[in-house]
């Protein structure tokens, strides 16, 4: 009994330890593909899977946390009620209220959005590990149970779709000056 | 377009890069939440009582036990209060201070509060701002129906020697496994209406849970 109390407090501890320096890139990893009541429920089922499988948390614990969360989101946007938030698609997820508008908050990037959208949800996804989480390969490997040799090639198609895709949009849209009469 | 001008537009996309950092308490909370939402399933689940007799209400009969049990220490608690202690008139009357003035040790005498049915309710000092007492001490011993406490310090509530939370097996088993009692061990309590608070906010001394305190009786 003294011997599991003891255990128990230095589970707390461990938990304590690590906990803390993933919420902050969670909720950012969550708020980047959720709306905000789904990132804050899914981020509370997160930590629970990390402390109920501490015993299992790898020494780069973050690339790990994020692959619980993504699963833990999928699992939530499966949810049948939550049909309407998963119509708001990932690639194209509404951005969060911006309370204090940067220099080009208000005006957002809409032909970015457009060409994320043309990618394959995996492929989008390497993307954004890449750029928003900046994860390296391997890290991105952890995420997505893939090789990091598999995540270099795909990261590397993907971007390229991307910029590509990005090209013909920003020319069409150079071309025509708006949106609404762009042809795809 | 190179990768890093790619990966820089992207960035000037970020959804998440307008999110103010969270707020310290409510990690603290959410942490707190974390760790106990474990204990609490466990306690509710493993307790025989609740395999043989639920199934009449969609309520577990142990809340229904501990309620009940929590009323009568409330009642015992304020008479006990009540009869020690004139000054206890001034005090909000199921808070259950015990604090005589020039006997000693003075005990603070506490309730365990009831075991959380299902989801805890967001954290935050606010909340907890409302506890009657509120203390950081090291566990004394843990018997059956008493844990005893030597406070090293009060947030809130009038100072004693001792604090003691006092409830019937059943419930101590509940409050033991929520807040996890161990003795030599240093922990942070609160108590509201007499009972001790759990769901994150009564626990292990911890910086986290510590900073939640100070925000909610800053001075």
């Amino acid at each position: 009994m003294a011997e599991d109390e003891q255990g128990a407090a230095e589970r707390r501890a461990r938990f304590e330890a690590l906990a803390p320096q993933l919420v902050e890139p969670l909720r950012r990893f969550l708020a980047r593909r959720t709306d905000s009541a789904t990132a804050d429920d899914v981020l509370a089922e997160t930590l629970l899977v990390c402390w109920r499988r501490l015993d299992e948390v790898p020494e780069a614990a973050l690339p790990w946390a994020y692959g619980v969360a993504r699963l833990c989101l999928a699992n939530a946007q499966r949810g049948a009620r939550r049909q309407e938030r998963l119509a708001a698609r990932v690639a194209v997820v509404d951005p969060p209220t911006r309370s204090v508008p940067g220099p080009d908050a208000d005006r957002g990037d809409p032909r970015l959005d457009e060409a994320l959208a043309g990618l394959t949800e995996t492929e989008a996804e390497l993307v954004r590990l890449w750029a928003w989480e900046q994860l390296t390969p391997g890290e991105i490997a952890a995420v997505l149970d893939l090789t990091p040799n598999a995540v270099s090639i795909r990261l590397h198609r993907a971007r390229a779709k991307l910029r590509d895709s990005l090209r013909k949009i920003d020319g069409a849209a150079g071309h025509e000056g708006s949106r609404e009469g762009r042809t795809p | 377009m190179t990768d890093d001008e790619l990966q820089q537009r992207l960035q000037a996309h970020d959804p998440a890069a307008s999110l103010p950092p969270a707020d310290p308490a409510w990690v603290a909370r959410l942490l707190e939440d974390t760790m106990s939402a474990d204990q609490s399933t466990h306690t509710d689940t493993d307790l025989p009582v609740e395999t043989r007799e639920s199934g009449t209400r969609h309520r577990s009969p142990l809340t229904w036990l501990v309620a009940a049990a929590a009323a009568v220490l409330i009642g015992g608690v304020g008479v006990f209060g009540l009869l020690n202690n004139d000054r206890e008139s001034s005090q909000v009357p199921s808070a259950g201070l015990s604090a005589p003035v020039s006997e000693a040790p003075t005990v603070t005498v506490l309730a365990a509060g009831a075991p959380t049915q299902g989801r805890c309710m967001v954290p935050s000092a606010e909340v907890l701002a409302n506890a009657q007492v509120a203390f950081a001490g090291t566990v004394d011993a843990v018997s059956a129906d008493v844990v005893s406490l030597t406070p090293d310090r009060f947030y809130a509530g009038e100072v004693t020697d001792q604090v003691e939370v006092r409830s019937e097996p059943a419930m101590m088993q509940a409050l033991v496994g929520a807040v996890d009692f161990q003795p030599g061990q240093r922990y942070l309590v609160a108590a509201s209406d007499g009972q001790v608070m759990v769901c994150g906010f009564s626990g292990a001394f911890a910086p986290a849970l510590e900073s939640l305190y100070v925000a909610a009786f800053p001075g």
